[in-house]
């Protein structure tokens, strides 16, 4: 038992310069069922990781295994070299976490609240509460009971206890379930904010594709307990990708006639090829020279969510 | 071991910052107040002494603290639960052993209050309205101050091992509500249930846990319910009882996962 729990140790001392989290053959049953089925993930530090997958993948479960809310079965977690099951309290020291709704006592006030969670907390002083307070932007409201918060508040002040003891890990769980479209720009905005100055790594879950896109750096796709894809995320200015581009024009058989040295396909009025951006610039050109009138030109990126659907398979996502 | 008393503080500010608590310490004040006045009303003829009064306020003061820190008691992991602060509350660099202890002292700390302040309100109130009568005795030749002081500290000790059973009875279910009406239900429904087993004629019934948390009986000269008990065995019998509901407490808090 020694031996297996000293080799990731040591490794991930190694690596403790990239790597914040490890997570190691991690698997949780519960009964016969497996929840988790040996997961090995390591986040890097100073990124938005996304954790991204279906209702029911396994991703809180996972969120509750590295807070330690749940034992783990087999395998090992790492938090900036300290194993959460052997070395608790110096592992989640490091981290800041929501864990699905940002519940608080209703019965105190705001600052009440964070004046609980900064007791536990060695060396947060009074100043650094306040400080927190104006970042999150809740200073006016701060001295009202949580029980008068509207969620996109309450989220606000989830946000301020888990920064306030400037943690190198934020785990947010579904961070913005429940918030308008403003809440959510919000909140994405921040969290890479967070990443860029503070140098804080955020873990954070999600089903909603295109948020995840908008938000991370990289993504880490599970389904079913297990792992499928760890990938980074394309940045729009990628220029020499090539990528599906549909063309909108008044006379298709003539344009079809014209490129038939590339691999046209034709769809109604308008026809499609793999192009990256000169050629498309390029393809305009001559089909203008050719008097072909051009509507429009509509470079399709290719989503988060078509890579999600190709890769389980076209698996329902909620 | 950083300051340990902070989560204390933590868990005293979580009972003393809501209404419920001055509403339930209002009702006990004002409560025993009107006892009093209602006997004085009645003391025409001036016979009374000070203790009769002191004795009826002390023991609905008792058994209402006992009901209150019941539910103090059986909210307090509970409600946690309940309401999905346990999250935030566990995801700290203290282990869950320390963090169940605070609010377990934090509630002893809230009996202990209640039962000082109630004894000083009682005594004082009865003394001002009926003047001291230091010379009589109660129970086996004692002082009454002595006797009452004995008295209460006997009624202590059985409420601690009281609100440690509904402590077990909160972490056990975890549902705020379940744990409040199943620990008074055990507190009310246990008194009678063991009161009428007490007519039994079995060995074991003596050592059922509500037979013995009325200590107060071996104060007096009528001798115990049950041949064979004494205080001693009584307090033995209530450590036992003590003993298993922290063990099982602390292992289950320790053990359990925090699902949804």
């Amino acid at each position: 038992m020694s031996e297996s729990t000293a080799s990731p140790d040591t490794r991930s001392s190694m690596a403790a310069d990239h790597t914040v989290v490890r997570l190691q053959g991690v698997t949780k049953r519960i009964g016969k069922r497996t929840i988790i089925d040996h997961l090995t993930l390591d986040v890097p530090t100073g990124e938005v990781f996304g954790f991204l997958g279906p209702n029911g993948a396994g991703k809180t479960t996972t969120i509750r295994m590295m807070v330690g809310l749940m034992k783990l079965t087999e395998g090992e977690i790492i938090i900036r070299g300290h194993n959460i099951r052997t070395e608790y309290e110096q592992a989640i020291r490091h981290v800041g976490a929501i864990v699905e709704n940002p519940e608080m006592y209703k019965y105190l006030t705001g600052y009440q609240n964070l004046l609980h969670f900064a007791r536990m907390i060695p060396g947060i002083s009074r100043q650094r509460i306040d400080e927190v307070v104006e970042l999150v932007g809740l200073k006016a409201r701060i001295h009202d009971k949580v029980k008068t918060y509207s969620l996109g508040m309450r989220q606000r002040l989830g946000v301020a206890q888990a920064i306030m003891h400037k943690p190198s890990l934020l785990i947010l769980d579904e961070p913005t379930n429940g918030l308008d479209p403003a809440g959510i720009r919000e909140l994405r905005d921040y969290l890479r904010q967070l990443a860029r100055q503070e140098g804080i790594t955020v873990f954070v879950s999600s089903h909603l594709l295109s948020e995840m896109e908008l938000m991370c750096d990289r993504v880490a796709i599970i389904q079913n307990g297990r792992l499928i894809d760890v990938r980074p995320i394309q940045q729009a200015s990628n220029e020499t990708a090539t990528s599906k581009v549909y063309f909108e024009v008044d006379r298709p058989d003539a344009a079809m006639k014209l490129l038939s040295d590339m691999e046209v396909v034709r769809e109604g009025n308008l026809f499609s090829l793999q192009a990256d951006r000169e050629q498309v610039a390029a393809l305009n050109a001559r089909l203008v020279a050719a008097q072909i009138k051009v509507y429009g030109i509509r470079v399709q990126t290719k989503s988060l969510e078509d890579q999600f659907l190709e890769m389980t398979g076209g698996e329902r996502i909620v | 071991m950083f300051d340990f008393w902070q989560l204390v503080n933590n868990e005293n500010m979580k009972i003393y910052r809501r209404p419920r608590t001055w509403i339930m310490l209002g009702i006990l004040l004002v409560l025993t107040l009107g006892i009093s006045i209602l006997f004085f009303s009645f003391n025409t003829d001036n016979t009374l002494t000070m203790w009769m009064p002191f004795e009826v306020c002390a023991t609905v003061a008792i058994l209402l603290i006992t009901i209150f820190t019941v539910v103090i008691s059986a909210e307090s992991v509970a409600g946690e639960f309940t309401s999905g602060t346990i999250k935030l509350l566990l995801i700290r660099p203290w282990s869950r052993s320390k963090i169940l202890l605070s609010k377990y002292l934090a509630l002893i700390m809230f009996a202990l209050f209640f039962m000082i302040l109630l004894f000083a309100w009682n005594f004082l109130v009865n003394l001002i309205i009926f003047g001291y009568e230091g010379d009589v005795r109660m129970g086996q030749d004692m002082a009454p101050l002595q006797y009452y002081t004995l008295m209460h500290l006997f009624e202590l000790i059985s409420l601690i091992v009281v609100v440690t059973l509904s402590f077990l009875i909160s972490t056990v279910f975890r549902s705020g509500g379940l744990a409040i009406g199943l620990s008074l239900f055990l507190l009310l429904g246990g008194n009678m249930i063991t009161g009428l087993l007490a007519f039994l004629d079995y060995g074991w019934i003596k050592y059922l846990l509500f037979l013995n948390l009325s200590l107060s009986q071996y104060l007096g000269n009528g001798g115990p319910m049950i041949e064979g008990m004494s205080l001693g065995f009584s307090l033995s019998v209530l450590a036992g009882h003590y003993v298993v509901f922290i063990a099982i407490t602390w292992y289950l808090f320790n053990k359990r996962d925090v699902a949804s």
